[in-house]
C-alpha cells in the first residue's frame, strides 16, 4: 500500500538514508528498529509525505506522491497518520484535540458555522471522537483540557487524534519511549486495534522487545539502510545478516 | 487654509468661558467644581478612541499575518528583518509624525488627499507607530509555538493555512499582549498626534483632532490643572479597561 523504493535523503551535505526500499500493507505491523539516530525519524517524515526524497519514490497505492500537484498530494497525506514521540497537543480540550483532524477535512464553511455554533454553546463529541478515545481508554476525559493530562495520557490522545480521521496507514516514531509500562501497554494495544481496522502501521522504536511484541515484520535500519527485513521472529531468531545479528545481540554498540 | 481655522479654533476655545459643572458631565454630584465645556471631554475620548482602534485595528490586520508568515518560514535575511522591526520600536514618534506630515502636505506624495490636521492623517501615523511593536511582540509569540504542534496539525492532514491558524491560536496570548502594546502606544502618543492632528477643536468646543494626550498637553500649559486631572484619569481608566477586555477575551481562549 504504501511504498519508499530507493529512496535517499540527505541534511546539510550528510547522507542519512541511502536507496533504502520499505513497504507497508493494509493490516500489517511492521517495526523499525535501529539505534538513535539512526534516521527512523527522516524515514517516517518520507513516509508521512510530508518531506520529499532525494532520490526514489514514494507511492500509495501505485500512485507517486511527489509526480502529483500540491491538492492530490494533500490527498493521499491525508490518508497517512502520524504519531510523534512527544504528544504536541493543542491548547484545546481532548475533544477539540482528537477532532482537530475531522476538522480540517471539512469545507470552510461548515468550519466557520462550527466555530460560530461552539462559540453559543457546544456542538457535542462526534462519533469518530469517541470512538477513538474508547481505543485509547480515554472517553472519560473528553472534555479536560489537554494540559491537565499527565505526560502518558497525553501520548494516548495524540494516538486517538490520528486514528479519529481513520487513515489508511498509522506512523508512529518512538511513540513511547517516554512512557511508563502501563501507558506503553494502552498505546500496543491500540496498534492491535489500528492493525485489526485494516490499518498499516509502522512504528519506529529502538526499543527491540516492543518490536517483538507487536510487530508482524521487522525492518532493521542501520548505516542509512535496511539491514534486514523479515517477519518477526525470523529475523529475531535467525538474523540472515551479520550486521543485523550483532545489532540484535546487543554488540553493534553506535 | 486648515492652519487658519486651527489657530481660529483654538483661540476662540480659550476665549469663551462657558463652564459645566463635572456633575452635569457625568451624571452624578461632585466635590469638585471643574471648568468643563459641554461634550469636551466625550468628544476628546472620542477622538483618542476613535483614532487608536482605527489604526490599530488596521495595523493588527497588516502586522499579524506578516509575523506569522516570518515566524513559519526561514530565508536569507530574516535576521536583518527581525532587526529592522526592533528598531521600529524605538522610533521617535515625533519623526514619524513629521513624515506622515510631509506626506499629506501640499509637497507631499498624498498631498492631493488634503489630509493635513485630520483624524486619517492622525491614523496613518499611529498606523506607523503601531505596527513595529505589534508585528516584533507577536512574532516573538509565534515563534515561541511548539514545533511539534506545528507537525502535528500538518500530519493531521492541516493545510499550511490550517497551520498558520493554528499557530495563531497557541500563541493567542501574546497576540492579545500585543495588540495591547499597539494600543497603549497609541492611545498615549503626544508628539506625533500634535504634529500631524494639529490639537484642533471646531469653535464650539468640540474635538476635531484633539486626543486625551494633546488636551493634557494643553490644559497643562493653560494651567487648568484639574481639567488636565481628569483627562488624565480618564486616560489611565482607559487604557486599564482596554487591558481587563483583552486579558478576559484571552482567558477565555479562541477555541
Amino acid at each position: 500500500m504504501l511504498r519508499a523504493t530507493g529512496v535517499s535523503k540527505s541534511y546539510g551535505g550528510e547522507t542519512v538514508l541511502r536507496e533504502l526500499s520499505l513497504d507497508v500493507d493494509a493490516g500489517e505491523i511492521v517495526a523499525v528498529i535501529g539505534p538513535s539516530g539512526v534516521g527512523k525519524t527522516t524515514l517516517l517524515r518520507l513516509l508521512s509525505l510530508s518531506s520529499e526524497p532525494d532520490e526514489g519514490r514514494v507511492t500509495l497505492d501505485g500512485t507517486d506522491a511527489w509526480a502529483v500537484d500540491e491538492t492530490e498530494r494533500l490527498a493521499l497525506r491525508r490518508r497517512v497518520g502520524m504519531v510523534f514521540q512527544e504528544a504536541s497537543l493543542f491548547d484545546a480540550s481532548v475533544a477539540r484535540n482528537v477532532e482537530y483532524g475531522l476538522r480540517v477535512r471539512r469545507p470552510w464553511g461548515d468550519r466557520l458555522r462550527e466555530g460560530l455554533r461552539s462559540v453559543v454553546g457546544g456542538n457535542g463529541t462526534a462519533e469518530a471522537v469517541r470512538e477513538s478515545l474508547d481505543v485509547v481508554g480515554l472517553t472519560d476525559e473528553t472534555d479536560q483540557h489537554a494540559e491537565s493530562l499527565s505526560g502518558g495520557e497525553a501520548q494516548r490522545v495524540s494516538f486517538a487524534r490520528a486514528l479519529a480521521v481513520d487513515p489508511d496507514v498509522l506512523l508512529l516514531d518512538e511513540p513511547t519511549s517516554d512512557l511508563d509500562p502501563r501507558n506503553t501497554a494502552v498505546i500496543e494495544e491500540a496498534m492491535d486495534e489500528a492493525r485489526d481496522r485494516g490499518i498499516g502501521v509502522v512504528v519506529a522504536t529502538h526499543d527491540m522487545h516492543q518490536a517483538e511484541r507487536v510487530a508482524d515484520r521487522v525492518a532493521v535500519l542501520l548505516d542509512g539502510g535496511i539491514s534486514e527485513v523479515g517477519p518477526t521472529e525470523r529475523v529475531f531468531e535467525e538474523p540472515r545478516d551479520s550486521r543485523t545479528r550483532r545489532f540484535i545481540d546487543g554488540e553493534l554498540v553506535y | 487654509m486648515p492652519f487658519e481655522s486651527a489657530t481660529q479654533a483654538i483661540v476662540a476655545l480659550s476665549a469663551s468661558p462657558a463652564l459645566v459643572d463635572l456633575s452635569t458631565l457625568l451624571g452624578f454630584p461632585t466635590l469638585l467644581d471643574l471648568p468643563f465645556r459641554e461634550g469636551y471631554v466625550s468628544s476628546i475620548v472620542y477622538v483618542s478612541l476613535y483614532v487608536s482602534l482605527v489604526a490599530v485595528t488596521l495595523s493588527t490586520l497588516f502586522s499579524v499575518p506578516i509575523a506569522v508568515v516570518l515566524g513559519l518560514t526561514d530565508f536569507p535575511g530574516k535576521g536583518f528583518v527581525k532587526s529592522v522591526i526592533n528598531t521600529g520600536m524605538g522610533f521617535p514618534s515625533v519623526v514619524v509624525g513629521l513624515v506622515v506630515l510631509f506626506a499629506v502636505s501640499n509637497q507631499g506624495p498624498l498631498g492631493s488627499l488634503d489630509l493635513v490636521f485630520t483624524r486619517e492623517a492622525m491614523i496613518m501615523s499611529q498606523f506607523v507607530l503601531a505596527t513595529p511593536p505589534i508585528t516584533a511582540i507577536s512574532l516573538a509569540a509565534v515563534s515561541g509555538v511548539d514545533r511539534g504542534v506545528r507537525d502535528a496539525a500538518r500530519a493531521l492532514g492541516g493545510t499550511r493555512l490550517d497551520v498558520a491558524l493554528v499557530v495563531i491560536k497557541e500563541a493567542r496570548y501574546g497576540i492579545a499582549t500585543a495588540i495591547l502594546a499597539g494600543f497603549g502606544r497609541a492611545i498615549s502618543e503626544v508628539g506625533s498626534v500634535l504634529i500631524v492632528g494639529g490639537n484642533i477643536t471646531s469653535a464650539d468646543g468640540i474635538s476635531k483632532t484633539r486626543t486625551l494626550t494633546t488636551a493634557i498637553q494643553l490644559e497643562a500649559r493653560q494651567g487648568q490643572y484639574e481639567t488636565a486631572m481628569v483627562l488624565g484619569a480618564v486616560l489611565v481608566v482607559l487604557v486599564l479597561a482596554v487591558n481587563a477586555v483583552v486579558v478576559r477575551f484571552g482567558d477565555r481562549g479562541v477555541q
